[in-house]
């Protein structure tokens, strides 16, 4: 299965707008939490209302809480963020130590963070801070200084030997050979 | 009889064997094209979004307040609304009152926009003459031009969360009605909390978005080497530049690099595909060097604190040249 056929939003790890570069600002604008006030299933989230919603109301100032009591149905909390993200969350029978954790990390999380496939798990604007390459870049130092035409710098070894450089050796070789058979002989 | 009554069995069991036919999906055959039309009229339509202010759980009163304390910003409740106030949005009122036949005066945010813009124009100017000091005033005014356009400050608003409060005819709102909202705040703040707090509030949302940004892309030269032999014949120096690298002459890699030397010192250094533009790179090095916004610059500071004074008078001047 490969990356097309999940149907995720794909996305960057990103700071919303530079948060925390000058101020922190709180991601979650608002959050409703629908229940109703006599199914068993929104016993959890009653409990929560009745004992928590209040602390976090005061702690979170910045972020607008509304409860929506709807009857026979089911528990639901939607939370919405500044980036114009929505989340849907189902309570159905979670219990009320269940149902703050999850508040919790809806407070925390800059936007639907659940519905997007990371692309990669960093992200920068300027991959390279040396720029784009060039030949000169690595160069080695001691070229600037050197003496050109220079054996050490120009030498070819790279191909192979040459047929014209093979016979030149050979004739070269014969030639000692012959003079030294000469001086021996002398 | 007796046949037809002996072949019976024989044929309920082929009919079990084989059944004749095959299971299917029971979709009906209009669905489809059902489906199809009402989607190419909704396409033509386009699809209608309900506006977030007109559900059930809406209160204008607890969105004010938490869109300040979410900001860590005090503001004046009346203000903050007019802020909010888009002129469409009184027109459309108006028309709707005369049709009723009663007057309520509404006021609209124009007013606290253009305090708004006056104050964030200054404001960015001071700090960026602060905070580059050897940058020249043109590429100051296009970094400020930058920060101070509709779709940076769209942006800003939108991702403050003013999309769904604002008070326009329309909806989804367009990015004039969200910059002009995000300087009516910045003008709302300025009455309720004085100049330091908008300032402040001024730096972390609208300065802060160069973070990560290259300051020389705002700031369009169109000659370098006049401009920065223009700048060394000034300072008394003699600026030579020298062809110090060559690799794949008349091939389609070619690379040459120019070396710029002032004084027989080296000053910078550039590369290109023709001698030409090595040496216009060379010389956009050096002017980089000079003006204090070289890659490896330090990062702007954020964190300057009250209103930095102007520094006009003391800065080098291209338009004079």
């Amino acid at each position: 299965m490969s990356a097309k056929n999940i149907f995720l939003k794909p996305g960057f790890v990103r700071a919303p707008l530079q948060n925390g570069v000058g101020r922190y600002v709180c991601q979650l604008q608002r959050i409703v939490l629908k229940f109703c006030k006599s199914n068993g299933s929104s016993r959890g989230l009653r409990d929560y209302i009745e004992q928590d919603l209040v602390d976090f109301a005061k702690e979170n100032p910045g972020v607008v809480v509304y409860l929506k009591p709807r009857r026979h149905r089911g528990p639901v909390v939607v939370a919405e963020y500044l980036n114009g993200d929505r989340v849907w969350m189902n309570m159905h029978n979670k219990t009320h130590s269940e149902i703050t954790k999850w508040i919790d990390v809806l407070r925390t999380q800059q936007g639907d963070n659940s519905t997007t496939r990371l692309r990669k798990y960093q992200y920068t604007d300027h991959p390279s801070i040396q720029g784009p390459w060039t030949p000169f870049t690595f160069k080695n130092p001691a070229l600037n200084t050197a003496e050109l035409p220079n054996q050490a710098y120009g030498a070819n070894d790279r191909l192979p030997m040459s047929a014209t450089e093979q016979l030149r050796l050979m004739f070269e070789a014969q030639k000692l050979g012959k003079n030294e058979e000469l001086k021996t002989a002398e | 009889m007796a046949l037809i009554r002996r072949c019976v069995p024989l044929i309920t069991k082929i009919v079990r064997i084989h059944p004749t036919t095959v299971q299917t999906q029971k979709i009906h055959r209009w669905v489809s094209p059902t489906l199809m039309e009402l989607k190419r009229r909704e396409d033509k339509v386009g699809k209608r979004i309900n506006p977030r202010n007109t559900y059930l759980e809406w209160n204008l009163e607890a969105e004010l307040y938490g869109f300040g304390q979410r900001l860590n910003e005090e503001f004046d409740p009346d203000l903050l609304l007019q802020a909010f106030t888009d002129r469409s949005y009184v027109i459309k009122e108006e028309m709707k009152q005369k049709e009723m036949d009663f007057d309520i005066k509404m006021k609209d945010n124009r007013e606290l926009a253009e305090k708004g813009d006056k104050f964030i124009n200054a404001y960015i100017q001071n700090y960026l003459e602060t905070v580059l000091p050897k940058f020249p005033m043109e590429g100051v005014k296009g970094v400020r031009n930058f920060l101070v356009s509709e779709d940076t400050l769209a942006n800003i608003s939108l991702n403050l969360g003013t999309k769904d409060i604002i008070l326009a005819a329309e909806y989804p709102v367009d990015k004039y009605i969200l910059a002009t909202n995000f300087k009516a705040v910045v003008g709302a703040l300025l009455e309720s909390s004085g100049e330091e707090r908008a300032a402040h509030f001024v730096r972390d949302f609208v300065i802060t978005q160069l973070n990560g940004q290259d300051v020389n892309e705002y700031f369009s030269i169109e000659d370098p080497w006049s401009m920065l032999a223009d700048i060394v014949k000034k300072a008394g120096g003699n600026l030579e530049p020298r062809l110090i690298g060559e690799v794949g002459r008349n091939t389609l890699l070619a690379c040459y690099r120019v070396g710029l030397y002032v004084d027989k010192k080296m000053v910078s250094s550039g590369f290109g595909e023709s001698v030409a533009i090595a040496k216009e790179m060379a010389a956009r090095e050096a002017l980089k060097k000079i003006f204090g916004t070289e890659d490896h610059m330090k990062p702007i500071d954020f964190k300057l604190e009250g209103i930095p004074k102007p520094a006009s008078q003391t800065r080098y001047q291209i338009s004079a040249s």
